[in-house]
């Protein structure tokens, strides 16, 4: 029997484009997956701190100042997924990779935050729902006239449903993650790079 | 002046631009819309609070993201805009603006949790300068990859191999 030439198909050391490089899919994965459940963690904490809020009658209640702990939270990953991927194979990258792991790495922070999103409404179907009425019930509370009352919570309404689309998810969360991680990504390659990139 | 890498410098510099574009929100493209609903913060809503009494308003409308997340994208598009200029000048870069970015970071970190818990009130305009500051920092990091001023002996000894150093 003719013996088939041995494939490495499993060299960390074979590159996506067939170089020498080390494949980066490790690193973006391990980071994507990392951050996109951060971000999923965080919607879901900023949900149900809407649902259990009593209503105030003010735009934003103050459970959501938590928010304000973890903005920018999801650009880190870039920077997460280049370090690991310097340290792992101890080499110096040009920024170009880095910009190209982060973009990466924050496709798959987009991803896999919209498809646990999804996978969350099998288990609380209603929780779209219970946002919608506290939103509501807090705008309720507003002192403002009626129709503009009304046109208000018939747009939040909108929107909240808008945020649970997959496609509305995609639409937004691909390119923006995309494009912040590449600058973090770009970073991470300049501070963790054994060398001048 | 020399300059390399320019495809990447030029794509980072639109693609900053249209960031920072868009964090302005709907108020300075004169939207009509409810500001919720606009394209702008449907966009950054996975990424930043958006509360708007700590956003700034534009034409009635709050902008997109808050105060400190546009600090930081202005202070790092003003910063990426102004490499060739600076980079003649060669400030902070290497080691020194490593440990500036950690030291900003730490700093606004520091401003975040002492709001939060109590121990000061921050301002709006607080807030951006300190995310202003940090994304500034954040481009020195870049110092003379793109762009770089080689500085060329004309003196009478130009390109003579000299005897001084050894």
């Amino acid at each position: 029997m003719e013996e088939l030439p041995r494939q490495e198909f499993d060299s960390p050391y074979q590159g996506t484009d067939g170089s020498s490089e080390p494949s980066y899919w490790t690193s973006v994965t391990m980071a994507g997956v990392l951050f996109g459940i951060v971000a999923f963690i965080l919607s879901l904490v900023s949900s149900y701190a809407i649902i259990n809020s009593e209503p105030t009658g003010t735009i934003f209640s103050p459970t959501q100042l938590l928010g304000t702990l973890a903005c920018l939270l999801g650009a880190f990953g870039g920077m997460v997924a280049t370090w690991h991927y310097i340290r792992e194979f101890d080499l110096s990258i040009k920024l170009g990779r880095g910009a190209l792991i982060g973009f990466l790495t924050g496709v798959c922070i987009a991803i896999v935050s919209v498809v646990l999103n999804q996978v969350w409404q099998f288990v609380d179907p209603d929780m779209t729902q219970k946002v919608i009425e506290s939103t509501i019930a807090n705008m309720e509370a507003m002192d403002m006239p009626e129709a503009q009352k009304q046109q208000m919570i018939d747009a939040t309404a909108e929107s909240v449903r808008d945020q649970t689309s997959i496609g509305s998810q995609l639409l937004w969360g691909v390119p923006l993650y995309g494009i912040l991680n590449l600058f973090t990504g770009m970073i991470g390659a300049k501070i963790f790079s054994k060398q001048q990139a | 002046m020399e300059y390399r890498n320019g495809k990447l410098y030029l794509l980072a510099l639109v693609l900053i631009m249209g960031v920072v574009i868009s964090a302005l929100g709907g108020g300075a493209f004169g939207q009509q819309e409810f500001w919720l609903m606009q394209w702008q913060h449907q966009a950054f809503m996975p990424l930043c609070h958006q509360i708007p009494e700590r956003s700034f308003w534009i034409a009635g409308q709050p902008m997109a993201v808050c105060s400190r997340c546009l600090g930081i994208y202005t202070g790092f598009a003003l910063g990426w805009l102004l490499l060739p200029v600076i980079d003649c000048q060669r400030v902070f870069h290497g080691l020194v603006a490593k440990r500036l970015l950690g030291i900003m970071l730490l700093v606004n970190a520091a401003d975040v949790l002492g709001d939060f818990i109590g121990f000061w009130e921050n301002t709006l305009i607080s807030r951006w300068g300190l995310g202003f500051a940090l994304g500034m920092t954040a481009t020195r990091l870049f110092s003379g990859v793109f762009f770089n001023r080689k500085i060329k002996s004309t003196g009478d000894l130009y390109g003579r191999i000299t005897s001084s150093g050894v």
